[in-house]
């Protein structure tokens, strides 16, 4: 009866669900074929997506800097209302000359760090972050208008970002190297030794597959390493925290805390050439 | 009309929204995702037909904006929505009690189905995430849903002048979404 009643709506969620089914194992083989497709509703639903995303990090910048700055001084007596008003204006005021100068001190830093690596780079500005229990996404406000691709490794001045993962015309979805589902390539500088970066998400990341009688300790810097074609040789990634040797594995345990701080990613680079052309 | 042609922006500033609310109160940890709570009330109170399309386009824009896998919380909010719909046919969904427990254990199947896709699909273990992230996230959601359908509440008196109560067990007086 209850299926006679609603078949309509039954049929439907047979349609969602092929549709969803189709749409899960072929995205799914290619996250494994690391091929590069287009889709068109994923660039609307971004594309859709960045003004409210754009507007929402402002605010909640806003906010946090608000809550910072002035919640603390409720409570503070009438007679010092006024005064706390000029401080208030000065402070805003100093905020926004700090906030220039801490922009430009970013800025400068990242510049340096531009022109002190043979590959062409395009800046961009970390619009959104976005995260699922196990995905950790930044959003940022450059696309394929300014010839970004899927698969484009994305720095900063501290060290390896992440890489593209989806690139619409204005902006990109970058998978950063600590979401659970990214693995690098990486060597420890000091004993060449190589293994795999994997990420553990707010804890950072592991090394993986580095036998036991490898030299590694803790302090070691972590550096790509070039294999696997995504990211380029030598970009810095993190530095051993904790080395565990257990008697029933084949592999050391090891801890990596990436130099990149993801809560305070602000601006990125995007390597979209591995060379510098010549002038 | 109105339901269809507003859900593809409610959906994408939800999940937008539930994104900057995580980041201030728990510096992006944990997710508050309203989404799921949204798509546990259209199980229990719209029709299959409004549900089934809000649970897709919730999945797919979640998808869209978060998952690195397009397509698997497509998916999963599609079955979550048909399980919270199957519940809601046995289950008193006004008791917030109850909503709560129902939000708290719709979070755990989602990650187990999150789990089980990693594990099985992409070979990759999630296990270790469990105490760090799933069961505090499940918790949050348990938390929330009941404040979610609250305030939802709240909002049907302001529509319709009163909480619809359901005298069903088969679906007919379920809240209709139009506007």
């Amino acid at each position: 009866m209850f299926i006679f009643r609603h078949y309509k709506s039954l049929v439907l969620i047979a349609v969602l669900f092929i549709i969803a089914i189709i749409m899960l194992s072929y995205n799914t083989r290619r996250l494994q074929t690391d091929s590069q497709t287009d889709g068109f509703f994923r660039k609307l639903v971004l594309e859709a997506a960045a003004p409210f995303q754009k507007l929402m990090h402002i605010s909640s910048t806003s906010i946090s800097e608000s809550w910072e700055k002035y919640v603390y001084l409720v409570g503070v007596v009438e007679e010092n209302k006024k005064l706390e008003k000029t401080v208030g204006e000065l402070e805003a005021e100093l905020l926004r000359y700090k906030e220039g100068h801490l922009e430009a001190q970013r800025l400068a830093k990242i510049l340096a760090f531009k022109e002190s690596l043979p590959y062409d780079f395009i800046a961009a500005r970390v619009i959104a972050k976005e995260q699922a229990a196990l995905s950790k996404i930044v959003i940022i406000d450059k696309g394929s208008f300014d010839g970004l691709r899927i698969g484009m490794p994305v720095v900063s001045s501290a060290g390896l970002v992440g890489r593209l993962i989806d690139v619409s015309w204005n902006v990109a979805k970058v998978l950063l190297i600590i979401d659970e589902n990214s693995n690098v390539d990486v060597m420890l500088q000091r004993t060449r030794a190589q293994g795999i970066f994997s990420g553990m998400g707010y804890r950072g990341g592991a090394l993986k597959y580095i036998t036991k009688n490898q030299d590694v300790a803790e302090g070691d810097e972590v550096i790509s390493s070039g294999m696997g074609g995504v990211f380029p040789k030598g970009l810095m990634i993190g530095r051993v925290s904790f080395v565990e040797k257990l008697d029933t594995e084949l592999f050391l345990r090891i801890r990596v805390a990436p130099y990149v701080d993801f809560s305070k990613l602000e601006e990125v680079l995007v390597l979209v050439a591995e060379e510098k052309r010549r002038k | 009309m109105a339901y269809y042609l507003l859900l593809p922006v409610l959906s994408i500033l939800v999940v937008a929204l539930q994104t900057t609310i995580a980041d201030i109160i728990f510096s992006g940890r944990l997710v508050i995702e309203i989404s799921l709570i949204a798509v546990i009330y259209a199980g229990f109170r719209l029709d299959l037909f409004k549900g089934s399309i809000l649970a897709f386009v919730f999945g797919f824009v979640f998808d869209c904006l978060v998952s690195s896998v397009i397509g698997l919380f497509t998916l999963i909010y599609l079955i979550i929505f048909v399980a919270s719909y199957a519940v809601s046919l046995i289950t008193d969904t006004q008791k917030l009690r109850l909503v709560a427990l129902w939000g708290f254990v719709f979070a755990l199947v989602e990650e187990a189905l999150v789990i089980l896709f990693y594990n099985l699909i992409l070979r990759f273990d999630a296990m270790a995430s469990i105490p760090f992230v799933f069961l505090p996230q499940a918790m949050v959601i348990g938390l929330f849903t009941p404040v979610f359908f609250y305030l939802m509440r709240r909002l049907e008196v302001y529509i319709y002048g009163k909480p619809l109560h359901r005298l069903e067990r088969g679906g007919d007086s379920r809240i209709s979404a139009e506007i």
